[in-house]
Order: C-alpha cells, then sequence, then structure tokens
C-alpha cells in the first residue's frame, strides 16, 4: 500500500503555487469568458487551479500528444537538411481524473507496441503527474470499464477528506514533489473519509455497460450489427468529435507546411479521426471505409473488440466525452447496451 | 501471420518520423504517369528491404507518402521506386532529376516470405501497377532462380502503352526458365498478345496446386476474381498470397490509417495470406461480388 | 527540384478582382498586412483596385471573388480565364454559394422592381451564382470571408506547384482540435457538424455558433441535423434548445439557405443523401 498522508486546505494552495513557480504546470482552470466551463491549460497560478471540475471537453493526453504537433523541422537546402524541434522542458500536469489516468497508460502501451514511436514516451518523461479524485456525472461509467479507481500514470494522487485531500504517494517522483510542510500523517479518520470518498463516488456512477469487457468484446467479434450501425450512422455526422475528444484515440494524420519565404517547413502531425469521410481514402481515390455504417461499426471494434484482444483492456476509460461531445446524441453507453442485448437475444440485424 | 525475423527496430527511434537522405541516381519516365527512380542512400546503407515492402518516401514541402520497393534486393547498391502521378508529392517527384535528393525511412512491414516460398513454384500474378511490387520478386526469383520451382509470370495491362518495364518484361519473356503470359484488357494495332483482364491468360496457366504459391497485386477489384481462378486451380487458400493497399501515414501501426479490422497492412501485411483475409470483413478486395451488400 | 516557383519565369505577376460581393475577402487578405510583404517578395501585384491604383491586364495569377448576377459578369469572367494562367476564386461567393443567391428564390423582374424601383428597366440581373458555376477554376477558397492561413497556404501551394483541396471534414474537428467549447453547451444552435471546415473554427472559438460560411461538406449528414434537432430523443442539450427557441426544420433550413442557395436549396434531397 502506497504512503498515504494528508494536505490540509490551508496547505494546498502553497503547495501548487510552489509547483508553478518550479515550472509549468498544466491542469483544469475554468475557461476564459465562459464560467463553469473548465480545460487543461497552462496555470498561471494556484488561484487558476481547479480541482473539483466536470470532465474537460479534450483529454490531458494533449499535454503529450498535442492536436498540431511539430515533428521536425527542415530547410531547402541541397542536400535538404532537416531538424529536430522536440520541447524537453519538464513540466507538471495535475488535477487528472482516474480515468484520465488510465487513458495515458491505454497510450502508453499503445505507443510502445512494437515498433515504438518516439514523440509519446518521450514527452510522458518529460512530466510529473498530480490525479484527483472526482464526481461522476450521468454520462460516467468507469465502473464499467474498471477505471475508477485507477492510479495508473501517477506519482501522487489526491482525494477530498474534510480537512483537505487524502494524498496517495505513489512514485519517488511524487514523494520528491512534498515538503514537511505540505503534509501530515493520515489519521485513521482521514483514511475512512477517503474511502467514504471512493465508495460514493463509485455509487454515484449511474451509467453502465450490460456486459464484462470480455464478453462485449466476444458478443461484438462474433455478431453481426449491420442494422444497429446502420441506425446509428443515419444520425451520425462523421464529425469525428467522438475521436477528438477520446482519451484513447491515438491516430493521426501527418502533413508539410512551407514557411512562407519557401525556403523551408515543418512536418507537422494532427489528430485524426476514423469517422471522417476520408479517412480511409489511397492515393487511387479507394476508400476502403466509404460508408458511414462502416466507420461507425470500426470505432466501436476498435474501442472495444481489436484493441481489447490486443491489450486486455477496452480501449474506452468510460469517461464519457464521446457522449456529452456528440450533438446527435449518439450515446457509448446506450449504443453498446443495445448491442449487447441484440447479441443475448439473437435478434442481430 | 507470416512470420519475419527483421521486424523494424524500436531502438532506431530517430527514423519514427524523420527521414534519411537518398539521392536520385537514375530516372527514366515509363508511361506519362509513371516515373522509374533509381535511388541510393546517402549513408550508402543498404535498406535490405524483402519483395512486397514499402518504404516511406517525401519530398520536404510536398508531403510523405508509402511506395513499394520495385527493385530486387539481389540489386544492393541501388534500389527503385516506381512512383505514380496521382496527387502533389508524387508529381513533384515526377519532377526530380538526378543529383536531387527524396527523404526516406523504411523499410516497413511484410512482405512476401521468400523462406517459405523457396523450393516451391511461384505463380505471379499482376495487374496494373501492381507489376511493380512484383517485379521486385520476379527480379529476386531471376536471380536466384535455382532456389525456387517454376517461375510464372502472368501481367495483364489496360492499354499496351500501360505496360511498365518493358526491357524487363522482355527479359523475363526471354529467358527459357520463366513461363510468361501476358495480356491487355484494350489492345490497339500494335498489340499481339492476349486480350482481356489478367485472369484470361491465368485460367490458361497449368499448375501443381501442392507445390504453388500465388502472389498477386493489382486494383482492388481485382483480387477476388484471381482468388477464384486459382482455387478453380485448387490452389490452398493458405498458399495464396495478396499485397494490399491502404494509406499509411506512419508505417508503424499507429496512425490508424490503414487498419483492416484487427489488422495494421502497414506492419501485419500489405503481404497477406488469402486466409488471414477471408474472415476479414474490411478485406473488401477479396468479397464475392454478391457478398458485397449494404 | 526545379525550385519553388517552377511553374512561372520569375515572380508571377497577380491581379484581385471583384464581382457581386462586399469585397469583404479583399479586405481580409490586406489584413496580413506584414506578411503580406513576405508574400510581395515572391509575387508581382499588378492589379488590385481596393489597394493600389496602377491597373495591368497582363497577370499570371487572378484572384476573384463574389458571385455571378448579370450577364456582363460572366463574359467579364471569362475574359480573366481567357488570361490567367490561374484563376483562384476568393470566398464563398466565388467558390460555392453565398448571400447573393438567396435572390435565386424569387423572380428576378420582382427582385429588379424592388430594389431599383421605377428605375428598374436600366438594370440588368439573373439568378447569382459563383464563379465555379461559369468558369474552370483552378483553386477555391471557401469562406466568408475567407481565412487569411488558407489564403496564404494556397499562395503557397500555387507558388510550388502543388494542388489544394478545400477541407473536407467538419468545423468540429478544427473545434475539437483548438479545445473550443462546444457552442451547442451554451444553447445555441451551430451549424459546425455540417459544414466545411479549413475556417479554424473561428467562430466558435470567440463564442459563436457557427453560420456555416464555407457550405456544406461533401456527404454532410444534413439528415442528421434535422433528427438531433427536431425530433423527440434529440440530445439533451439540443432538446433544451428547441425548447428555448421553438427550432424547427424551417430554421434549419432558413440558415442553411444563405450559404447553400446554389444551386437551389433542397433540403429533403441533401438530408436523403445518406451514404
Amino acid at each position: 500500500m502506497p504512503t498515504e498522508l494528508v494536505m490540509t486546505h490551508e496547505a494546498v494552495p502553497g503547495f501548487f503555487g510552489r509547483l508553478i513557480d518550479e515550472g509549468p504546470v498544466m491542469g483544469p482552470r475554468e475557461r476564459a469568458r465562459q464560467p463553469g466551463f473548465h480545460h487543461f491549460d497552462w496555470l498561471d497560478s494556484a488561484d487558476d487551479l481547479v480541482l473539483e471540475y466536470q470532465t474537460t471537453t479534450i483529454p490531458p493526453k494533449k499535454a503529450f500528444f498535442p492536436p498540431r504537433d511539430v515533428l521536425f523541422e527542415f530547410d531547402l537546402t541541397d542536400p535538404p537538411e532537416f531538424r529536430a524541434v522536440r520541447d524537453a522542458t519538464p513540466f507538471t500536469l495535475v488535477g487528472v481524473h482516474p480515468c484520465d489516468l488510465e487513458g495515458l497508460r491505454l497510450l502508453d502501451d499503445a505507443y510502445a507496441q512494437e515498433p515504438a514511436e518516439a514523440c509519446w514516451p518521450a514527452n510522458r518523461a518529460r512530466a510529473r503527474i498530480i490525479g484527483v479524485d472526482c464526481t461522476p456525472d450521468e454520462y460516467c461509467f468507469c465502473t464499467s470499464v474498471g477505471s475508477c479507481h485507477s492510479r495508473a500514470a501517477c506519482d501522487l494522487f489526491l482525494t477530498p477528506i474534510e480537512r483537505g485531500r487524502l494524498v496517495e504517494v505513489l512514485t519517488g517522483a511524487g514523494e520528491e514533489m512534498l515538503r514537511v510542510s505540505d503534509v501530515t500523517e493520515a489519521s485513521d479518520e482521514d483514511h475512512a473519509q477517503a474511502q467514504q470518498w471512493r465508495d460514493d463516488k463509485e455509487a454515484a456512477v449511474t451509467a453502465g455497460l450490460d456486459a464484462s469487457p470480455a464478453e462485449f468484446a466476444d458478443l461484438l467479434a462474433t455478431g453481426d450489427f449491420t442494422d444497429i450501425w446502420h441506425e446509428i450512422s443515419s444520425r451520425c455526422y462523421s464529425c469525428g468529435s467522438c475521436n477528438t475528444t477520446c482519451p484513447t484515440c491515438f491516430c493521426f494524420d501527418i502533413n508539410d507546411e512551407f514557411d512562407l519565404g519557401l525556403t523551408g517547413g515543418r512536418r507537422v502531425r494532427t489528430w485524426d479521426s476514423c469517422q471522417l469521410a476520408e479517412f480511409a481514402l489511397v492515393a487511387g481515390g479507394h476508400n476502403f471505409r466509404r460508408l458511414r455504417w462502416q466507420r461507425v461499426k470500426h470505432r466501436w471494434h476498435r474501442k472495444f473488440d481489436y484493441l481489447y484482444r490486443e491489450f486486455g483492456t477496452p480501449y474506452c476509460t468510460g469517461c464519457g466525452r464521446c457522449s456529452r461531445a456528440c450533438t446527435a446524441d449518439i450515446n457509448i453507453v446506450d449504443v453498446s447496451n443495445q448491442i449487447i442485448e441484440a447479441a443475448r437475444q439473437g435478434v442481430q440485424g | 501471420m507470416i512470420e519475419h525475423d527483421n521486424v523494424s527496430p524500436a531502438e532506431d527511434i530517430t527514423r519514427s518520423y524523420q527521414p534519411e537522405l537518398a539521392r536520385v541516381i537514375g530516372k527514366w519516365q515509363m508511361t506519362e504517369l509513371m516515373v522509374l527512380l533509381r535511388l541510393q542512400t546517402e549513408s550508402g546503407e543498404n535498406l535490405e528491404h524483402e519483395p512486397g515492402q514499402f518504404l516511406q518516401v517525401s519530398l520536404p514541402g510536398y508531403g510523405e507518402a508509402p511506395i513499394s520497393f520495385c527493385s530486387s534486393p539481389t540489386q544492393t547498391d541501388s534500389f527503385e521506386l516506381c512512383v505514380q502521378a496521382v496527387g502533389n508529392l508524387s508529381e513533384a517527384m515526377h519532377d526530380l532529376r538526378p543529383g536531387d535528393f527524396v527523404g526516406v525511412r523504411g523499410p516497413y512491414g511484410h512482405g512476401f516470405p521468400i523462406a517459405e516460398m523457396e523450393g516451391r513454384d511461384i505463380l505471379i500474378v499482376a495487374g496494373g501497377i501492381g507489376i511493380a511490387p512484383l517485379r521486385s520478386l520476379i527480379n529476386y526469383i531471376a536471380d536466384r532462380r535455382s532456389d525456387f520451382g517454376r517461375g510464372i509470370v502472368v501481367y495483364g495491362a489496360r492499354t499496351p502503352s500501360d505496360r511498365l518495364f518493358l526491357d524487363d518484361v522482355a527479359a523475363w519473356d526471354a529467358r527459357a526458365d520463366l513461363e510468361t503470359y501476358f495480356s491487355v484488357d484494350e489492345p490497339d494495332d500494335t498489340w499481339t498478345g492476349m486480350t482481356g483482364v489478367v485472369t484470361v491468360p491465368l485460367r490458361g496457366v497449368e499448375i501443381d496446386p501442392d507445390r504453388t504459391t500465388a502472389a498477386v497485386v493489382g486494383p482492388p477489384v481485382m483480387y477476388r476474381y484471381v482468388a477464384m481462378e486459382l482455387l478453380a486451380k485448387d490452389m490452398r487458400e493458405d498458399d495464396i498470397l495478396f499485397s494490399l493497399e491502404r494509406r499509411f501515414k506512419c508505417g508503424m501501426g499507429k496512425c490508424g490509417h490503414c487498419q483492416l479490422n484487427d489488422l495494421y497492412v502497414c506492419q501485419d501485411g500489405p503481404v497477406f495470406r488469402y486466409t488471414q483475409l477471408l474472415g476479414r470483413s474490411e478485406a473488401i478486395e477479396v468479397w464475392a461480388p454478391e457478398e458485397q451488400k449494404g | 527540384m526545379e525550385g519553388p516557383t517552377k511553374r512561372f519565369g520569375n515572380k508571377p505577376q497577380i491581379a484581385f478582382f471583384d464581382f457581386a460581393c462586399c469585397e469583404g475577402c479583399q479586405l481580409s487578405v490586406l489584413q496580413l498586412e506584414e506578411r503580406l510583404l513576405d508574400i510581395l517578395e515572391l509575387v508581382d501585384v499588378v492589379t488590385w483596385r481596393e489597394a493600389m491604383s496602377e491597373y495591368s491586364n497582363d497577370y499570371d495569377i487572378a484572384f476573384c471573388e463574389g458571385s455571378i448576377t448579370r450577364e456582363q459578369d460572366i463574359e467579364r469572367v471569362r475574359e480573366i480565364r481567357e488570361q490567367a494562367a490561374i484563376l483562384v476564386t476568393l470566398g464563398s461567393c466565388a467558390s460555392g454559394g453565398c448571400h447573393n443567391d438567396l435572390k435565386n428564390q424569387w423572380e428576378m423582374d420582382e427582385m429588379l422592381a424592388l430594389v431599383y424601383g421605377d428605375q428598374a428597366e436600366h438594370f440588368d440581373t439573373i439568378p447569382s451564382r459563383p464563379i465555379t458555376a461559369v468558369v474552370e477554376v483552378d483553386y477555391k477558397i471557401y469562406g466568408c470571408p475567407v481565412s487569411l492561413a488558407e489564403f496564404v497556404t494556397v499562395v503557397k501551394r500555387i507558388l510550388t506547384g502543388q494542388s489544394y483541396e478545400p477541407p473536407n471534414q467538419p468545423v468540429c474537428v478544427e473545434c475539437k482540435l483548438n479545445d473550443h467549447l462546444c457552442v451547442l453547451e451554451k444553447g445555441e444552435v451551430c451549424l459546425g457538424p455540417v459544414t466545411r471546415g479549413g475556417c479554424d473554427a473561428i467562430c466558435t472559438g470567440f463564442g459563436d455558433a457557427c453560420q456555416g460560411c464555407r457550405g456544406l461538406m461533401d456527404a454532410a449528414n444534413v439528415g442528421a441535423m434535422l433528427k438531433a434537432l427536431t425530433r423527440e430523443q434529440a440530445h439533451a442539450i439540443v432538446r433544451k434548445v428547441v425548447e428555448r427557441y421553438g427550432f424547427t426544420q424551417d430554421d434549419i433550413e432558413t440558415k442553411l439557405r444563405i450559404y447553400n442557395n446554389w444551386p437551389e436549396l433542397n433540403l429533403e434531397e441533401i438530408a436523403a443523401n445518406d451514404d
């Protein structure tokens, strides 16, 4: 069991203030001009940090895999020169919910698979991470995919208790972040309150999949749900928001840009989405997933079937972002349960 | 899955995205849309590809795209790429001149399983520009002739003027130890060979199904018909190898563009056994026509 | 390689022309300010009424904004097409459709009388259409007005001999990549999910709904939008919007028509086009 300490309410601002003094800190803060809505962004002071926030639109993976990422720059000399431009500045990512911690772990696995990708682990190595516990809303279903109490990828984890936060010290880096003045010993009462928080949280998760990940993977793999895919796709815009808000999506596109002087430029990696019409289009003009229903189907299989089989866990953290972001009300839990029910009844498409 | 020893090394992380330089040392315009480039890495290193593997090729500012090797691994001092002008990058590559540079990274993917093909009769079926990656295999077999049984080349093009690698084709045709069958869909006055899609000459080829491996590359629409012909010759599904085209942005099984059900074509392929594709709904090339519903 | 500006002898000569429009796209280009100086290192501007008094009919690249609304416009744009090695349409009026096309819902005589009253006989008008409907164009830049970043991209593509396909993905993609808050979360109706992107989601970045100024993207699922915004089982947030504003199919149609009325918007037909 990791060391558990207590950071009182009074000590919290000083602790985060000191982290911000030490170097860049990204965390949840209120959006400018949009009170009540939060996003992950660089913090200017401890006052900016909001530790109790509803799930952000974009997950914190953007700290390690920016939506637009310059892979390298080039000069059109003869021969051309390529120049790495990776930022190596250490930083701290704070205020990460358990589902998003799990998302980071899943991307660690995906990008580490041979042949490993280099940018993700390089950026992950730059950061210390502090997780915080959360309050679920009606879209959350972390209990169905095992991410509810994840402590993956983080160095410290904070759980609300009456007199402040219970601090789980999970790594040496986490230990190093703490000063004696930040924390005190945790009492039995502190432990009990933190446990109560976890129990309450788990009970507050109302949405859920009607099958275990393993069973769901099997049902998807063996059934034919074409009719369901057709119905869902008739409501789907193919806008890609389910992908662009997903903490486990890792697909990307790569394109070149010239500088305006046309003497150099850069190669840029951008988040991509398998739901977009041209995702599987090849140079010769053939589109291997031309129809909307094929793309919708692909997303479910990739999350719950293909990557489940590859990595032993669904590539879904139950964060509910895709459902919140879908302006056509395609809810990942509802659709999954529709599939599960159809499969069990043998009423397949 | 086809097992290979030389899975791309993870340790060379600088090559994740940043290419190395290769210099154009020869260029031949084969048809209006197709150019053949001969290249050498600036480091002088042999890329050590297998027939059927591909390379990510780029021109800074114009982008990057996967291109199959069309030269045999037995050609060690240089390698060749066949480039069809279909977009900004490939059109810019048509403007390259000897001495110019391109960026390359790779090779990527699994090519033809040479080791298990050795000793067997090899039936090569090429449709259109599918001849490019297969030229790598054909010339390899031609150079290592005693390692293989019969060498049969069936090549169909749309018109006589779309035919590629005419020098190679003539050389294969002239060899007594290679059997060649050529056809075009739309003949002109100069054409004296067979008329029809590639399955027409294929139908006339007699093989021993127990000792034949087929290597097939062509446009998506071709695969299912070739498969039917090969099965009609009593070939085993496991002995039929298809190389598939998908969009590869990374070559490392990460960008997601080439995913075919649970497979990444850039890593698990691009060369697959027919058996691997049959159970996979997104291998739409191999579906029988009546299965193409909705 | 022959170098980036291989398509032209030296610095290509460029010209700007306007047809029926607000000239806001040209104005936007002027707002490039210092970046304009960088562009002038690569090209010579020989004609640009909004920016200079010199004029020349000898040019390689023509940027044309505005809609074709009179017979003489057709003739003029054909002449430009004849002269220009490369013709670029600047903005939605010229590239796909814009406010001007709204007049096509009425008879032309009616329109003339409404606008010019008893002087109507001195004017002529034809149904409004984008330049792309009249002559072949080499590059299209959508937007009302154009995005400066996209304009610069197209200039670079032209000068390096590359084609440019306007993005065919909805505004939502760039909205999310910029980590903007979904406008629907604020209870506003946004055309982002069906509208061609490329604007870097500038409007939603300022908290405004997408007005659909780049027109519908290819294969836009308008049917999905009708289902989402008008039927009972719509998204909870959308349902609130429907309750608050009484959002109807007509409202969507009216909003879509502004940038999609060439050829005439047929909502039923578009909505049925569900691939």
